[in-house]
C-alpha cells in the first residue's frame, strides 16, 4: 500500500489532466475543503458516512475523489480500498441515499473510479488521528 | 474517442470489446470459483487466508471487468448465472480440478496465471478504452501480490529436492507442471481470429495474442528451468524462439467455448444454490416499501 511514495512527489506536476487519467494525485483525496452553499451541505453528508469496519469518514478515508454540481444534479467519484471489498453495494447505495437526501440536490450520480489508485497516503490528517485513536498504526 | 461513448459503438467496435473483457472476467471468475476450495483445507492457516484473499480479490477483478461490459447492455448476474456453460470464454487453465490435495497444482497454476496476467494487463494500460485504462493499475497492483506468493511458494516447494529426504514437493510440482502446462498455453490462444485482430487495430490493446504468449514464455520457462523443473517443450539452442503448435495444446480450449468435462460440473456447482432458490430476482424483503 505505499505505492506512489517519493518518486511522485519529487514530480514535475502535470499541466493538462483529463478524466481519463483522474484528477491529479497532489489534489486527491477531495475533502470539499472550499465548498459553499449545496456542495458544502453534500461534503457534509458524505462526511457523515463513516466506512463499515472502522470510525472513520468515508472523506477522511480519501474514497471521495470529486463532486461535481451541474444544477441539481450531483456526481460524485469514489473509489475502494482495494476491487473486492464486500462492501461496496452497501458503500455506494449509502453514499446515493445520503446525497440524495441534501436538501436542493435533486439527481445523484456515483462514477466508481481507480485511477490513481487508492493507498494508505490518501488517508487525511483528520483520518490518520481517528484511525491512530482506533489502535492502528498509519 | 469511440469508447468514450458506450452507445456510439459500432458492432465491429463492440464484438471487440466483448470479447476481451468477457475473456478478462471469465478467467478471473472462474479461476477464483476453484481458489476457494481450499478454504479450510490449505496446508496452514496462513496460507489457507493467503489463498482466500488472493480469491476475495480476483472475484473483485472479475467485477470489474463484467461492469465494463454493464455499459454494452451485459449484465453481470446475468453473465455468471444464466449463461450458457458453453458461452463462457476463460482458459481450460483456471477451470482443471485439482488433484486432491495437491497443494503444487494450486502454487504453479497461480505462477501460471498470475505471469501472464502481468504481461496482458502491461498491453492493456493505453487502451483506447477509458474505463479499461482506469482499472488496470489497481488491478496490476493487487496482482502482484499474488505474484510475489506464488513465486514464494514455488521456490521451497522445488527445494524439497535438494534439501535431501524430501523430494515430495518437487515431485509434485513436476507432475503439476505436466498436467497443466498445455492448459496454461491456451491463455493465449483466440476466441475468434477476426476479432482478436479488431482489439489491436482499435487500441484496446497494444499487443497481439502471440506477442504475449512469446512474453510470457520468455518469463516463465528460464524461472521454471532454474527451480530444477522440466518444461514440455525442445527448444533449439540456435534458433530459441519457440512456437505453440497445435501438438502442445490440449483438445479443448476454453477461448473457443470448447471445455473439459471439469468445466460442467464446476458449472453446475456454483449455480446449484441460484437454481435451488430461484434466484431469478433479487430477493425482496417486502413487495413495496413501508
Amino acid at each position: 500500500m505505499s505505492a506512489n511514495t517519493s518518486s511522485d512527489r519529487d514530480a514535475t506536476p502535470c499541466a493538462y489532466t483529463d478524466y481519463r487519467e483522474g484528477a491529479a494525485a497532489e489534489d486527491l483525496p477531495a475533502t470539499g475543503e472550499d465548498a459553499t452553499g449545496l456542495e458544502a451541505d453534500i461534503w457534509d453528508a458524505l462526511y457523515g458516512i463513516e466506512d463499515p469496519e472502522m470510525p472513520i469518514s468515508i472523506v477522511d478515508l480519501g474514497l471521495i475523489y470529486g463532486v461535481y454540481l451541474e444544477d441539481d444534479t450531483v456526481t460524485v467519484d469514489m473509489t475502494l480500498t482495494y476491487s473486492g471489498c464486500p462492501a461496496r453495494d452497501m458503500l455506494t447505495e449509502e453514499v446515493k441515499a445520503e446525497v440524495a437526501a441534501v436538501d436542493g440536490v435533486d439527481d445523484t450520480d456515483l462514477r466508481l473510479v481507480w485511477s490513481p489508485e487508492w493507498t494508505v497516503e490518501m488517508v487525511t490528517e483528520r483520518g490518520e488521528q481517528a484511525l491512530q485513536e482506533f489502535g492502528l498504526s498509519v | 474517442m469511440a469508447f468514450d461513448d458506450p452507445d456510439t459503438l459500432e458492432g465491429r467496435e463492440r464484438r471487440a470489446l466483448e470479447t476481451l473483457v468477457t475473456r478478462l472476467a471469465d478467467d478471473q471468475f472462474v479461476l477464483a470459483e476453484r481458489y476457494t476450495e481450499w478454504q479450510v483445507r490449505a496446508p496452514t492457516l496462513e496460507s489457507d487466508l493467503a489463498l482466500a484473499n488472493n480469491a476475495q480479490d480476483e472475484l473483485g477483478h472479475a467485477r470489474l471487468w463484467y461492469d465494463v461490459l454493464e455499459d454494452i447492455g451485459l449484465d453481470e448476474q446475468d453473465l455468471v448465472y444464466e449463461r450458457d456453460p458453453d458461452d463462457f470464454r476463460h482458459s481450460t487453465l483456471v477451470e482443471r480440478p485439482f488433484e486432491e490435495g495437491d497443494w503444487a497444482d494450486v502454487v504453479l497454476r497461480s505462477y501460471f496465471y498470475d505471469a501472464a496476467e502481468a504481461v496482458r494487463l502491461a498491453a492493456l494500460e493505453d487502451s483506447a478504452h477509458p474505463k479499461i485504462a482506469d482499472r488496470v493499475g489497481k488491478i496490476r497492483s493487487e496482482e502482484e501480490y499474488h505474484l510475489e506468493h506464488a513465486q514464494n511458494w514455488l521456490e521451497r516447494l522445488a527445494d524439497g529436492e535438494s534439501e535431501g529426504g524430501d523430494e515430495d514437493g518437487h515431485e509434485r510440482l513436476q507432475n503439476a507442471l505436466d498436467r497443466l502446462f498445455p492448459h496454461a498455453l491456451t491463455l493465449f490462444e483466440p476466441v475468434d481470429p477476426e476479432r482478436e485482430a479488431d482489439i489491436v487495430e482499435l487500441g484496446l490493446r497494444d499487443a497481439t495474442l502471440e506477442e504475449l504468449g512469446e512474453e510470457w514464455l520468455s518469463i516463465v520457462l528460464p524461472y521454471l528451468e532454474s527451480l530444477g523443473l522440466v518444461v514440455p517443450v525442445d527448444i533449439d539452442e540456435d534458433d530459441p524462439e519457440f512456437t505453440v503448435t497445435d501438438d502442445l495444446l490440449p483438445d479443448e480450449r476454453g477461448r473457443d467455448g470448447t471445455h473439459t468435462d471439469a468445466w460442467y460440473d464446476l458449472y453446475d456447482e456454483f449455480t446449484h444454490t441460484y437454481r435451488e432458490l430461484e434466484r431469478s430476482e433479487p430477493t425482496k424483503l417486502m413487495d413495496t416499501p413501508q
